[in-house]
């Protein structure tokens, strides 16, 4: 180990915000929400400025909003650190995804990681216990099954006209019944684009894939996140994804003390190039609900690192 | 630094038949906001009315303070607001027997 590197590794100890990160040689970006949205948008459909024209699956991906985590029984919870974190939220609308994203290029390929320290929950309601929901024990919160999926993952592209591929890697916490799933999975199929649907693609109804089915459970995918037995109890869970620009796959995932070889997850490329899309670097986090019940992903901060 | 500020199209392209509520949005950072409503569509005889909602925890609702703004057929109409609380609502209403308006719904915030 160089003395620089021993040096940086001490620079980030001491900083009582990095600290808790474990980034690569050169920090991208550190984003904390208490200082605003740090790029983090809406994403939306290709249009020709007639927003009708819209595909409906990524028309209604939702503003991401500054949240200071207040619930009507406590008040404000506040973030990890500072008040405010960022939060995506869906429609009470089953099916319904909140999807940010952030837009760079990247400058060498290699490797990629993305962190950050993550919360998720349904909302909350007040009074009695919602006719969907049979009984309530004091410590498992019907609430948990009012909360569907979440994922991370990432929009790259080499060249113009060259390789482009989306990683999604998804929590998935219930299936469309509300039974407990609790598991990572890898999607299987493209992410369909505006333009393939103008050359006569179907639309999707699951954003990140052709066929709402097309996820398969990561290799030991199974994790119990914590929930806390209520609602408006949030407890930050660190998550930390590495991805590969010069291979054009994942390489793996880490949540809490979990960690997931995704290396040999093969990652659907597509076959006919995309103009205008050189070094394309996006990285996105999504919540969709399977229930008429809002959820939301509330994000403490992002830092992102690269190997170059 | 600069003051901070953010928009939020909170509805897009969305049709009002009589009465739409926008989804809930926080705003606890913020010190002032402006709704802007962007009336794509309506008919020369139908009126739309806004009216902003705060809410402690997204939940429940009461009316903010500032006065309703109303408009005839398609154009921009704005409400700006002081004292904002943690969470801002917009009700936009039409007569019932109106014909649908079309409209792009913002939110500006800043501190």
């Amino acid at each position: 180990m160089t003395t620089a590197t021993e040096f940086r590794r001490a620079l980030v100890s001491a900083d009582t915000r990095l600290s808790r990160y474990d980034p690569l040689p050169r920090i991208l970006f550190f984003d904390d929400f208490d200082q605003g949205v740090n790029g983090w948008c809406e994403l939306i459909g290709n249009h020709d400025g007639n927003l009708d024209k819209v595909r409906p699956v990524i028309s209604d991906m939702r503003p991401p909003q500054i949240s200071n985590v207040s619930f009507f029984d406590i008040g404000t919870h506040g973030a990890v650190d500072g008040t405010y974190a960022l939060k995506l939220a869906t429609r009470a609308r089953a099916d319904h995804m909140a999807l940010a994203i952030k837009r760079l290029t990247y400058v060498k390929p290699g490797l990629v990681q993305f962190e950050t320290y993550f919360t998720i929950k349904a909302e909350s309601w007040i009074g009695a216990l919602p006719e969907r929901h049979r009984s309530y024990d004091g410590n498992i919160d019907p609430s948990v099954y009012d909360f569907g999926d979440f994922c991370i993952g990432n929009d790259v592209c080499d060249l113009e006209y060259g390789r482009r591929y989306h990683c999604a890697l998804r929590y998935l916490n219930t299936d469309h019944e509300g039974k407990l799933v609790r598991k990572w999975m890898y999607k299987t199929s493209l992410q369909t684009s505006t333009r393939m649907v103008l050359e006569g693609a179907p639309h999707t109804t699951d954003y990140h894939v052709a066929h709402p089915d097309d996820w398969v459970e990561i290799p030991g995918g199974e994790q119990r996140l914590c929930y806390n037995e209520l609602p408006t109890k949030v407890n930050w869970h660190y998550l930390r994804y590495v991805f590969d620009t010069s291979t054009g796959r994942n390489v793996e995932l880490q949540v809490n003390e979990k960690v997931m070889d995704l290396r040999s997850i093969p990652v659907p490329t597509y076959p006919k190039g995309y103009w205008g899309l050189e070094k394309l670097l996006n990285f996105c986090v999504d919540v969709r609900t399977h229930r008429p019940v809002r959820n939301f992903i509330f994000l403490d901060s992002v830092l992102v690192s690269v190997d170059w | 630094m600069l003051k901070r500020s953010f928009t939020a199209v909170v509805e897009r392209n969305v049709t009002v038949h009589g009465r739409l509520e926008t989804e809930p949005y926080e705003t606890a950072w913020a010190g002032e906001a402006r709704w802007f409503v962007h009336v794509l569509s309506a008919d020369a005889a139908t009126t739309l009315h806004i009216a902003s909602e705060i809410s402690p925890d997204g939940l429940t609702w009461c009316p903010h303070e500032a006065a309703p703004v109303s408009r005839v057929g398609p154009g921009l109409l704005s409400l700006p607001l002081t004292m904002l609380s943690p969470w801002q609502r917009l009700v936009l209403t039409t007569q019932p027997a109106a014909d649908p308006v079309k409209v792009i719904v913002y939110l500006t915030l800043r501190e």
